[in-house]
C-alpha cells in the first residue's frame, strides 16, 4: 500500500521540476534502497494510475534497486545486505509486509547489528529514495536529464 | 532530486503549522502539545520527538501500529485529533539513528502520513537539532516555545528564542507550571516570568495514558492562549 505514497512523491516531484514547461516526460528512473523491498508491480500500477493528465502522461517508470553498503563504526568492518539478510527477514516476520525499513530505510541501524561485533553503530550509503534520471521530449527531440 | 522532501512540502502546503519546542527537556512539552491539539480540535499531531515518543504514552497508544492505506500512514484517531508517531512504525523497539538518518526519518514520516486536517502540530525534541532544520526546509511554521519559570529554563530558552528570531519567526512563549490558583489568589512559587503562563495542576499526572480525558485548569487556560494565536 505504501507504494502509492512513493508513486505520489515521484509524480509530484517531476511535475514540480517540469514547472509548466512544454515538455513530455518519457521516462523516470527511480533509485530505491533494495532492502525497502518495494513491490515494483504495485508501484508501477500506482504510477500509471496517478500520472494521467499531467506532463507525465506518457512516462514510463523504471525502478533501480540500490544495494546498500554497510560499515560498522565500532569495528570498522564493511558488510553487505546478504550478510544481514536473516536480520531483515526477522524484522519482516515480526512486522509483516509494512515493516519499518519498508517506509524508512534510514531506520536500519535500529534493527540491524554488525554481523562481526554486534554493534548498532553502523552507517549505510544509498538509503534515500532518489530520482536519478528523467527522459524528456522537447520540440520533438528526446534527451536525458540526469539528476545529481 | 529528493521526492520525499517534495511530498512532505506538499502535505503541509496551505495548512496552519505549529511547532511546539523547548530549550530543555522535562518542561512538560509533550503534555502541552497534546492538550493544544485536543483543545484546538480537528488537528493532526505529529510526534517528532523520536527518542522519547512521549505522545503515544500520553494517549495510551503504546505498542500500537499505524495502518497503511493508499493514502499513506493512517494516523491514530482520538476524538477529533489525529496522531502520527514513529512509535506506530517501530512498535516498542528502541530507535538508534546515527547522524543524518534523523532528518531522513522525519521527512519520510511527514511525507508518508495521511494528513487531512487544516492544522498540524509538531511535537519537537528539546534543543536545537535537525528537527527544526527539517521543518524550516518544508514549511513556514509558527514556533510555540514551552518553558518553566525556573532560572535555568529561562537561561536556556534564550538561545532558542535568539535563533528563531534570527530566522524571522516570532515565537510564542508558553510558561508551564507558572502559577497556582489558591481560591482566586494567584501564587507564583517559582517567581516572575515572561510569556503566557499556565497553572500548576497536579491532577494531570492521573491522566497520563488518557490525556484525552483531561478537562482541568491547564486546558481551560490553553483555550485563552489559542485565541491569541
Ligand atoms: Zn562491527
Amino acid at each position: 500500500m505504501h507504494e502509492w505514497s512513493v508513486a505520489d512523491a515521484v509524480i509530484r516531484t517531476v511535475i514540480d521540476w517540469a514547472d509548466g514547461k512544454k515538455i513530455k516526460v518519457k521516462k523516470v528512473v527511480l533509485g530505491v534502497p533494495s532492502f525497502s523491498f518495494l513491490d515494483v508491480e504495485i508501484l508501477k500500477e500506482a504510477f500509471d494510475m496517478m500520472k494521467k493528465d499531467s506532463v507525465l502522461d506518457e512516462a514510463e517508470l523504471e525502478v533501480k534497486f540500490k544495494d546498500p553498503k554497510f560499515k560498522c563504526k565500532n569495528c570498522g568492518k564493511e558488510f553487505s545486505l546478504n550478510e544481514v539478510k536473516d536480520q531483515i527477514d526477522s524484522v519482516k516476520s515480526e512486522f509483516g509486509e509494512e515493516y519499518p525499513m519498508h517506509f524508512m530505510p534510514a531506520l536500519a541501524p535500529s534493527f540491524i547489528k554488525c554481523p562481526y561485533c554486534g554493534s548498532h553503530d553502523i552507517i549505510l550509503e544509498s538509503q534515500d529514495m532518489t530520482i536519478d534520471e528523467i527522459q524528456v521530449e522537447e520540440n520533438g527531440t528526446v534527451k536525458t536529464v540526469s539528476q545529481g | 532530486m529528493e521526492p520525499l522532501r517534495q511530498l512532505a512540502k506538499d502535505k503541509l502546503a496551505g495548512k496552519k503549522v505549529y511547532a511546539v519546542m523547548s530549550a530543555k527537556g522535562g518542561v512538560g512539552k509533550s503534555v502541552i502539545s497534546s492538550l493544544l491539539a485536543l483543545t484546538m480540535g480537528g488537528t493532526t499531531l505529529i510526534d517528532l520527538d523520536i527518542h522519547t515518543m512521549a505522545i503515544p504514552k500520553l494517549f495510551g497508544l503504546e505498542g500500537k501500529l499505524h495502518e497503511v492505506s493508499k493514502n499513506g500512514i493512517e494516523p491514530f484517531e482520538i476524538k477529533t485529533t489525529k496522531i502520527v508517531s514513529l512509535s506506530g512504525i517501530v512498535k516498542d523497539n528502541y530507535v538508534i539513528l546515527p547522524g543524518g538518518n534523523q532528518s531522513s526519518i522525519m521527512e519520510s514520516l511527514i511525507a508518508y502520513s495521511h494528513i487531512d486536517t487544516n492544522t498540524v502540530i509538531f511535537d519537537l525534541p528539546p534543543g536545537l537539532g535537525d528537527e527544526i532544520l527539517v521543518l524550516e526546509r518544508i514549511t513556514d511554521f509558527t514556533p510555540i516555545v514551552v518553558t518553566t519559570p525556573s532560572k535555568i529554563s529561562k537561561k536556556v530558552v534564550d538561545y532558542l528564542m535568539r535563533y528563531l528570531r534570527e530566522r524571522g519567526k516570532e515565537p510564542k512563549i508558553l510558561v508551564n507550571l507558572a502559577y497556582m490558583d489558591c481560591d482566586g489568589k494567584v501564587v507564583k512559587p517559582f517567581g516572575e516570568y515572561e510569556g503566557f503562563g499556565l497553572p500548576i495542576d497536579p491532577s494531570i499526572e492521573e491522566y497520563i495514558g488518557r490525556i484525552q480525558d483531561y478537562e482541568g485548569a491547564v486546558k481551560e487556560k490553553l483555550k485563552e492562549f489559542i485565541q491569541s494565536l
